[in-house]
């Protein structure tokens, strides 16, 4: 996280080439456009899909997603996995009910403890990076361990009765609106900025990826890639940690099951945007439009009045549909197809 | 896989070996041991669920440790995280121990995780109440030491929910229906319940229905959804479980409509302090803590010798148990889950009995 002035230019070797100038615009092109067809689509067949009110509900459903897979973003594009999200999310969701005003006990520290449930949360996903790095453990076993830990920890605390928060700014975050949209989405495109500015300026984005394109010319050009990828981990926790806190926010209460299905939800976003599991490939912007296409598909489904038995079937093809339509272009190069 | 795979091996064979050890030693007490003949201090009591990490189980596991004082034992308190090899793996282990006096009330985590654990029980002679899910066609009956099953009606307290919400809404008016996991019996019994209520409210018109998988995170989003759709025309919010209904109170809150009738199942604290500040209509029980309790209760009387299990009544042994619509006028005897141990007599363990199973 170091000034990017003064690495950018060897970064800039080093980081085997990102963004190859060679058909950038029309590989890009495939998850917006999609974005663009299928809500074109729902918003010729409902009236009700294209009220301003459904288009703020669609950003206000949005939020949370879209800052777990902007925290699972730098691991993908480092070529891991992290499966953490569930579990890191329960025990933030947890931490910061029991810190901020509640019913359980006299906690009261507002900022503080939200702070403080972040801060745990990235120390989970530190925890999920050193045991990639130091124990070698593959990332998919070591993520899926640390939320095991995470459900834990948020079981112990949960302790038999659910916190409900009563503290008014962390419940105003759902409740209050800036411009139309509540101040979680505020926060949610807070954070899709920073993790774009993280992705684009700074050595710790820009080694994520040139660790998932090619990790070897990184480590014989000298660089030091293990503390990069705890910083990747951590940084993806406490992304994971704020969205734990948001839907604790929207919830009203601490929940073990806070990041239930945001896990595979993120990764799922992550690649119909356009970020390759295989790593190198993608970015916080691409991931974006992907939980935008994730949101929009389910919004839209229950506005056109799809029946509930049909809808789970429907969004699975309109995804794999999405995500074929997008790697069309760079079918050639996509190493995940096999 | 690797990660599973090899400590459950391990704990396989290691199950196996313990089976086949206690199998030597069963062979003679067994044939010793007539049903029915424990001294009440050596009866071994056990409670399993899913998890604590819901209120209702953690809840179902209190009331089995209140029964357990009342008769000066404790209660071992199980739980597997909703995993079914998880529980067949404790359950192999109780049944590899000392099984003449071991009394197990089962929270069996679906219908198919059933037949082994009865199986089971049965051939290592521990006496056994299973609660919730049973698959249709297998009858305590057949079996010597599986005393009981208890299970809900799903349609009658879908029903009982639906009515409340329209005499809440006057009787007319749009309502939505929140669904729970639409492959469950639960999900579809009280949807079921909802469309009878629907049949005897004709005013009454289901605008539409979503499924929210029982979630309070999901029922929030899907009911925000709703909300555009359907605007001003919802009266009334119909939900399949309270985490749902919770979640559509949230929702309607950020929406900031207070005009809302929310109704829910399952009696969890939330949705009851809900109850008692007005914001939610009604839920149904099916007290918790009695379950965790009438388990044990049963198993402990069947053990003792005190209910012979082979003369009971065939709607003793597989029945719907009484449940309790809780509405703001009766929310008050719900607000703190307790138990009454009069209900735990032997004498009186059948007195819930609301009907046999259809």
């Amino acid at each position: 996280m170091t000034s990017p002035a003064e690495h950018a230019r060897d970064t800039e070797v080093v980081a085997a080439r990102p963004q190859p100038r060679r058909g950038v615009s029309l590989r890009d092109a495939g998850p917006p456009a999609a974005l663009l067809v299928v809500v074109a689509v729902f918003a010729a067949l409902s009236p009700q899909f294209r009220s301003v009110a459904n288009f703020q509900n669609i950003a206000d459903a949005a939020a949370v997603l879209a800052v777990v897979t902007c925290g699972i973003t730098f691991v993908l594009m480092m070529g891991s996995i992290d499966l953490s999200a569930a579990g890191v999310m329960g025990a933030s969701a947890l931490a910061v009910a029991l810190l901020v005003e509640n019913n359980r006990n006299g906690n009261d520290l507002g900022l503080l403890g939200i702070a403080i449930a972040v801060l745990l949360a990235a120390g989970l996903g530190a925890l999920s990076g050193l045991a990639l790095v130091l124990l070698k453990v593959p990332s998919f076993m070591a993520t899926l361990g640390v939320s095991a830990v995470g459900l834990g920890v948020a079981t112990l605390m949960f302790n038999g009765v659910q916190p409900n928060i009563s503290d008014t700014m962390l419940e105003g975050w759902a409740t209050g609106r800036f411009l139309g949209f509540s101040w979680l989405t505020w926060i949610a495109v807070g954070c899709v900025l920073a993790g774009w500015l993280v992705q684009r300026y700074t050595r710790l984005g820009r080694y994520a990826y040139a660790i998932g394109g090619a990790e070897e010319v990184l480590a014989l050009s000298g660089v030091r890639v293990a503390p990069y990828k705890v910083a990747v981990f951590t940084l993806a926790g406490a992304f994971y940690g704020l969205g734990g806190v948001m839907v604790t926010s929207q919830l009203g209460a601490g929940l073990v099951q806070a990041g239930k299905g945001y896990d595979f939800a993120a990764i799922t976003a992550a690649v119909v945007g356009g970020t390759l599991l295989t790593g190198g490939r993608g970015g916080v912007l691409h991931s974006a439009v992907g939980v935008l296409l994730i949101v929009v598909l389910t919004n839209g489904l229950v506005q056109i009045g799809i029946s509930p038995y049909w809808q789970g079937g429907v969004q699975g093809l309109i995804v794999v549909a999405a995500v074929a339509a997008a790697v069309i272009p760079q079918r050639r190069r996509n190493q995940v197809v096999k | 896989m690797t990660r599973t795979s090899r400590p459950v091996a391990a704990l396989f064979s290691l199950g196996l070996a313990a089976v086949a050890l206690a199998g030597c030693s069963e062979g003679e007490s067994t044939a010793s041991a007539d049903a029915g003949s424990c001294e009440p201090s050596d009866v071994k009591l056990v409670g399993q669920v899913r998890n604590e990490s819901n209120p209702y189980e953690a809840a179902w596991l209190d009331g089995g440790d209140a029964f357990a004082e009342s008769v000066g034992l404790e209660q071992e308190r199980l739980t597997y995280d909703g995993d079914s090899t998880k529980q067949q793996e404790q359950v192999r282990q109780l049944l590899a121990g000392d099984t003449d006096c071991l009394v197990m009330n089962v929270l069996p985590n679906g219908d198919a995780d059933t037949t082994p654990i009865v199986k089971g029980a049965d051939q290592a002679g521990a006496y056994l109440v299973t609660q919730w899910n049973k698959p249709a066609d297998l009858d305590p009956a057949d079996y010597d030491r599986w005393v009981s099953h208890i299970t809900y009606n799903g349609v009658e307290s879908g029903q009982q929910i639906g009515d409340a919400l329209a005499e809440a809404i006057g009787g007319k008016g749009g309502i939505i229906a929140l669904q729970g996991v639409l492959d469950t019996a639960a999900a579809k019994d009280r949807f079921a319940g909802l469309e009878a209520s629907l049949e005897k409210n004709p005013d009454v018109k289901l605008l539409d229905q979503q499924t929210a998988n029982f979630s309070r995170a999901e029922a929030l989003e899907v009911t925000k959804t709703l909300l555009t759709k359907h605007g001003d025309a919802v009266k009334g919010i119909w939900a399949a479980n309270d985490d749902m209904a919770l979640g559509a109170l949230e929702a309607l809150k950020q929406a900031g409509r207070d005009d809302v009738a929310v109704v829910g199942i399952d009696a969890v604290p939330d949705a009851l302090t809900a109850i008692q500040d007005g914001t939610m209509t009604a839920t149904v029980s099916s007290d918790g803590p009695w379950q965790g309790g009438i388990g044990l209760a049963i198993g402990f009387c069947a053990a003792t010798g005190e209910i012979d299990v082979a003369d009971l009544p065939a709607d003793n042994r597989a029945f719907f148990a009484e449940q309790f619509l809780i509405t703001d006028e009766n929310v008050a005897d719900f607000a703190t889950p307790a138990t009454d141990a009069a209900d735990f007599e032997c004498d009186n363990v059948f007195d819930r009995v609301a009907g046999p199973l259809s």
